[in-house]
């Protein structure tokens, strides 16, 4: 009882000073909030406006001034490189990559959650063992196998090797050992196929699974670039990474790098401004990294 | 085939014992792609590491003298101890963006998605366009750093071509890149941390930053491991930034451990020498993980 006397002045005091904290904290976190996104946001913005500036002249103060936004830049850098092509090659490189890993690493994650045969552990580790290589690591000889083939140069050379992607299996198996047996079963006992057990039953079930995974596949391919760099040599097979990386080697003015360097980027902004939650939210869930 | 169809009901799980090639077909394409294309090559590096492989196709076994090469070569001993000098810059500097903004966004109710998006927005785009843009602000004549510094009379500094600015500037441009994704780790890890233990903290009068020193931290810890790990693992593959940025200059003050394998590969096409150094890599990122497990335990 004394205790209770005692206790509300002492709470007064703290409340009011904890109510003038909250104030101060209130506006002080926004702020340090809206300037970092500020910081993290100019870079950006730079190259945009660095872009648009006229050719001619200082980058500051001209390409600040929106009255003088041209245009020329993106002209000029899509005529004197071969920003189509490497756009094309970036767009199948990354495509056909979702598509074929989608396919291979849910048909592998289904049999290594609901299926039994030999060695299915030993394969499983194996495939698990391979993430601890970084692909540094396997540069040469994944070169000189794709040499021996007569790839290299080639749209195969460039693809084929990406799709071994362990994580992708990996990610796949964890989400339909979640899906229940019977599921599959009932299905066995009215006598649909194994192929059409995967096709009408399997894959609608991991539709979300497949989304996320397609997303960072894509932001996989469409960024890569020490594999592109090493496999497209002829300037025909360069995917917009490298080609961006030599595009400001060359005596290219910094005004139509930058032209260059936007159009990279907004199949990347794109995914994000549609998916932006999907990935988020998955990056938060399974640490899923592209 | 094995299923000579008995008649009655037979459960999906003993149906697939009887036939282990439905499981077999299933795995088949992956399995194809991943013996080829990344098994073969872990072996492959191994072998190539003890051998003079040429561009020829030509090769004799010179057993460790690969290894032995590397131990003498100051190229390796300055591609190590840039690597190094560029982790040891890049990981505290990445972890604590990642683990402020978290904190932030945490702490502030305000707009959260929009933040967290902003953040996260460099991490879809390419570190070669994170190290295009950046090349252009540090430039000394015409870039943005230099023109802000200028107003308050500093400068200008040519930021990539002095030894001691090169790597600080490559890792605030691999940080700027990379930091939005430890954030949502760090972001999900704080929002996991049970509300009734802070206010526990809180009645027993702990301040802000008791709360967080005592209570969210320890919690965060194994979060936070991973998250080191990974930016660890992923400083000692630097390449793209210095390959765009610097050249690995100047006079290899930016030539990391990534860009040495490399230039032996594709310039010198020492193909046994270049796979040799791919393998003290996957060692150093080996022992990395290996500390990391010691370290964290069963959390992992």
């Amino acid at each position: 009882m004394v205790n209770m006397l005692e206790r509300p002045p002492v709470r007064a005091v703290s409340e009011t000073k904890a109510v003038g904290q909250r104030t101060a904290a209130r506006l002080t976190l926004p702020t340090l909030l809206t300037l970092t996104a500020i910081v993290t946001i100019v870079p950006f913005a730079a190259m945009v406006m660095v872009a648009f500036a006229p050719p001619s002249g200082r980058t500051f103060p001209d390409a600040l001034n929106p009255a003088n936004f041209t245009l020329d830049n993106f002209s000029r850098v899509l005529s004197s490189s071969d920003i189509p092509r490497w756009t094309v090659n970036s767009l199948l490189y990354s495509l056909v990559s979702v598509v074929c890993v989608l396919l291979f690493a849910s048909m592998a994650g289904y049999a290594f959650a609901k299926k039994k045969f030999p060695g299915r552990e030993i394969m499983f580790w194996a495939f698990l063992a391979t993430l601890m290589v970084p692909f540094q690591a396997t540069l040469i000889p994944s070169y000189i196998l794709v040499s021996r083939f007569d790839w290299v140069d080639s749209y195969w050379g460039l693809i084929v090797p990406t799709l071994a992607n362990s994580q992708a299996v990996f990610l796949m198996r964890q989400f339909i050992m979640q899906l229940p047996d019977e599921l599959f079963e009932a299905a066995e006992i009215d006598g649909a196929s194994e192929w059409r057990i995967f096709t009408t039953i399997v894959v609608p079930l991991i539709r979300p699974v497949l989304a996320t995974l397609g997303i960072f596949v894509f932001l996989w391919h469409w960024n890569d670039f020490l594999w592109p760099l090493v496999i497209g040599q002829s300037g025909n097979m360069q995917t917009l990474t490298v080609g961006l990386a030599t595009l400001q080697t060359q005596a290219v003015p910094i005004n139509q790098v930058m032209a260059g360097a936007t159009i990279t980027v907004v199949p990347s902004l794109l995914v994000f401004g549609l998916l932006q939650r999907y990935l988020t939210d998955s990056i938060a869930m399974s640490g899923l990294k592209a | 085939m094995p299923d000579t169809g008995r008649a009655g009901p037979v459960s999906g799980r003993r149906r697939s014992i009887r036939r282990p090639w439905v499981g077999l077909l299933f795995v088949a394409p992956m399995l194809v792609l991943f013996l080829v294309f990344r098994f073969l090559p872990v072996v492959g590096a191994f072998l190539l590491s003890l051998t003079d492989y040429r561009l020829s196709g030509k090769w004799d076994f010179i057993a460790l003298d690969n290894y032995t090469r590397l131990l003498s070569d100051s190229v390796f001993h300055q591609a190590l101890l840039v690597t190094v000098t560029y982790t040891v810059i890049f990981v505290p500097l990445t972890v604590l963006l990642s683990l402020g903004t978290a904190v932030l966004l945490h702490q502030v109710v305000w707009k959260r998605g929009f933040f967290r998006g902003v953040f996260f927005l460099p991490y879809v785009t390419s570190i070669v366009l994170a190290a295009v843009i950046w090349k252009w602000i540090y430039d000394a004549q015409d870039g943005l750093l230099n023109a802000v510094l200028g107003l308050v009379n500093i400068g200008p500094i040519d930021f990539l071509s002095q030894s001691g600015t090169v790597l600080p500037s490559i890792a605030v441009t691999s940080a700027w890149k990379g930091f939005g994704y430890s954030m949502l780790i760090l972001l999900a890890g704080l929002q996991a941390v049970p509300k009734s233990y802070l206010e526990a903290a809180m009645i027993d009068g702990a301040g802000t930053w008791q709360r967080f020193r005592y209570v969210t931290l320890p919690q965060l810890r194994p979060v936070l491991f991973f998250v080191l790990v990974i930016e660890t693992i992923g400083a000692f593959q630097v390449f793209d930034a210095m390959y765009v940025m610097t050249g690995g200059g100047p006079v290899r003050s930016s030539y990391s451990l990534v860009y040495f394998l490399y230039d032996s590969g594709f310039k010198y096409f020492d193909f046994g020498y270049a796979s040799a150094i791919g393998l003290v890599l996957f060692l150093i990122v080996l022992i990395v993980s290996l500390v990391q497990r010691r370290l964290v335990g069963r959390d992992d």
